[in-house]
């Protein structure tokens, strides 16, 4: 998936949050986008998710201008945090994926890709019985049931355990690997191990820095 | 104590089950009984799960309303509407849409809508109550339900809400589900949330309506609401726990309809009051649970760091 912003300015009321940002992401790409707490970073998010409504010709998703596109299953969004969701209420893991594919999934696939993600024994668990990093799967998880050409992430990592955090560096890497274009929102990209092909640094609602970066491992 | 006395109970309730085969009425406030015990709970565990649990009270208060205007129209103004009921039904939609528009209106505050309709219904009901000839039995009715004088036209209305509905869950599951746990996922996978909306709002007032019918206004809520918070509290997933409120919603009617027949107290009344008896037997059998539990955990870590 291709997306390109031409210099958008986006704000909330009469606060001007992101300013002049333009940038490529080529299909197959795996950008970090860093920055300190009220950068930008995640307003920016919104408006590539169609959540901000940005002006026209200002974003385009592969090659479709925004307000026009309508394949939003093809991106899959994985939130900063889980507030949205009500999981007080008894829902299984299995059920939050199965209504989350709006088609229909054939058994073995739907296995597999628990499987790959690290939930199989967790299928039958209930939402509301899962510790932080294994919730972080299942958003995962759901972000990819309709087969993404695209995942966002925002924060990923925060407020899980360093083992989950290895273990999710390891799963977007190989889905990066497997064709996935990855957009991963992180403070720290010394501290990942994501294996990224270009990263932007925003600072004050600006691009600062751009980086191509040769994968290496 | 004679012997009629000790079988007096057994007598009743063979009696409620021979008027049940035998009257008419008896079947009617059965049928209604059964249908308002499964599609009440059924919306009411969507209404819980987006936290909207108050909406139920508003629209019932909001609905009274419209029952109170159509008894002005009758009474007063002698117009042919036929039942208020079809008025009660507008007022309950009008209700829905209005709460939707002052939620949408008051982002940060979205509470103050049920206080602003449940004033707005409380106060017409005053009104026209008092324009149209008081506290008669009429009211009493619409306030605490009257099941066992639902109309043969009143069953034709509630099976085919029950079967639009189970239709609608049927076709729109997923969408229904992704909508009521995560607004925000759903309208990023392309759903257009606000549709949806308009017609769960809908539904949910035409069932509150009906509902009325069985408990009456004041205990609306409690039959939509309750069996779900019990069910919460043992179910292990989410069509489980459907099921479960369903069930318990069901036993509630049966039992509270039996009660009722027995000692011949209101029906909206005992409906409740098994309701509430079965949430009070669920949360004090969880809580036994989880001190047996506790307490084999402590037991079992004790054994385990023994000296040898």
């Amino acid at each position: 998936m291709r997306i390109k912003v031409d210099n958008l300015s986006f704000g909330y009321d009469y606060r001007t949050v992101l300013k002049n940002i333009s940038f490529t992401l080529e299909s197959g790409e795996f950008l970090v986008l860093v920055g300190n707490n009220g950068s930008g970073k995640s307003t920016l998010v919104k408006c590539l998710l169609g959540i901000n409504r940005v002006p026209s010709n200002r974003i385009y998703i592969d090659d479709i201008e925004i307000h026009q596109y309508r394949q939003w299953i093809n991106i899959g969004y994985v939130p900063q945090k889980f507030d949205d969701f009500n999981y007080e209420f008894p829902i299984t893991v299995n059920e939050i994926l199965t209504v989350s594919r709006l088609s229909k999934i054939d058994e073995e696939a739907r296995l597999s890709l628990l499987d790959k993600i690290g939930i199989l024994e967790l299928q039958n668990e209930n939402i509301n019985s899962l510790s932080g990093g294994q919730l972080q799967r299942v958003f995962i998880a759901r972000a990819l049931m309709n087969n993404p050409k695209l995942l966002i992430l925002d924060e990923p990592t925060v407020g899980v355990d360093s083992d989950s955090i290895s273990e999710f560096y390891r799963l977007i890497n190989n889905l990066n690997a497997e064709g996935v274009s990855i957009i991963l929102i992180t403070h720290d990209v010394k501290a990942s191990k994501a294996n990224f092909t270009k990263k932007l640094r925003m600072e004050n609602g600006r691009l600062t820095e751009t980086l191509d970066n040769e994968v290496t491992s | 104590m004679m012997i009629e006395d000790v079988f007096e109970p057994l007598f009743l309730s063979m009696g409620f089950i021979r008027a049940i085969l035998e009257r008419t009425f008896m079947q009617r406030a059965l049928m209604t009984g059964v249908l308002i015990g499964f599609l009440a709970p059924l919306i009411g565990s969507f209404v819980v799960i987006k936290r909207l649990s108050m909406i139920a009270d508003t629209l019932s208060h909001f609905t009274l309303a419209g029952l109170s205007i159509g008894l002005f129209f009758i009474n007063i103004l002698a117009l042919p509407i036929g039942d208020p009921l079809y008025i009660g039904m507008i007022f309950a939609v009008t209700g829905a849409l209005l709460i939707e528009a002052l939620r949408n209106y008051y982002q940060n505050y979205k509470e103050i809508s049920m206080p602003i309709v449940i004033s707005l219904g409380t106060a017409l009901s005053a009104l026209f109550i008092s324009l149209s000839g008081g506290f008669t039995s009429t009211v009493y009715n619409y306030l605490f339900g009257s099941i066992l004088t639902v109309s043969q036209q009143f069953i034709y209305i509630i099976t085919a809400t029950t079967i639009i509905v189970i239709v609608l869950i049927a076709v729109f599951y997923k969408k229904i589900v992704i909508v009521s746990f995560d607004e925000s996922y759903a309208r990023l996978l392309g759903i257009n949330v606000n549709v949806f909306q308009f017609f769960t709002t809908i539904i949910l007032g035409l069932v509150i309506a009906l509902a009325i019918e069985t408990v009456g206004v004041l205990l609306v809520s409690s039959l939509m609401i309750i069996p779900v918070a019990a069910a919460m509290k043992v179910g292990r997933s989410f069509k489980n726990t459907l099921l479960i409120a369903i069930l318990f919603s069901e036993a509630s009617v049966l039992l509270g309809l039996w009660l009722s027949y027995v000692v011949g107290i209101p029906s909206g009344a005992t409906i409740v009051l098994f309701n509430i008896s079965i949430l009070l037997l669920v949360v004090i059998i969880k809580k036994l649970f989880s001190i047996q539990q506790t307490l084999k955990k402590d037991s079992s870590e004790n054994e385990k760091t023994k000296p040898i």
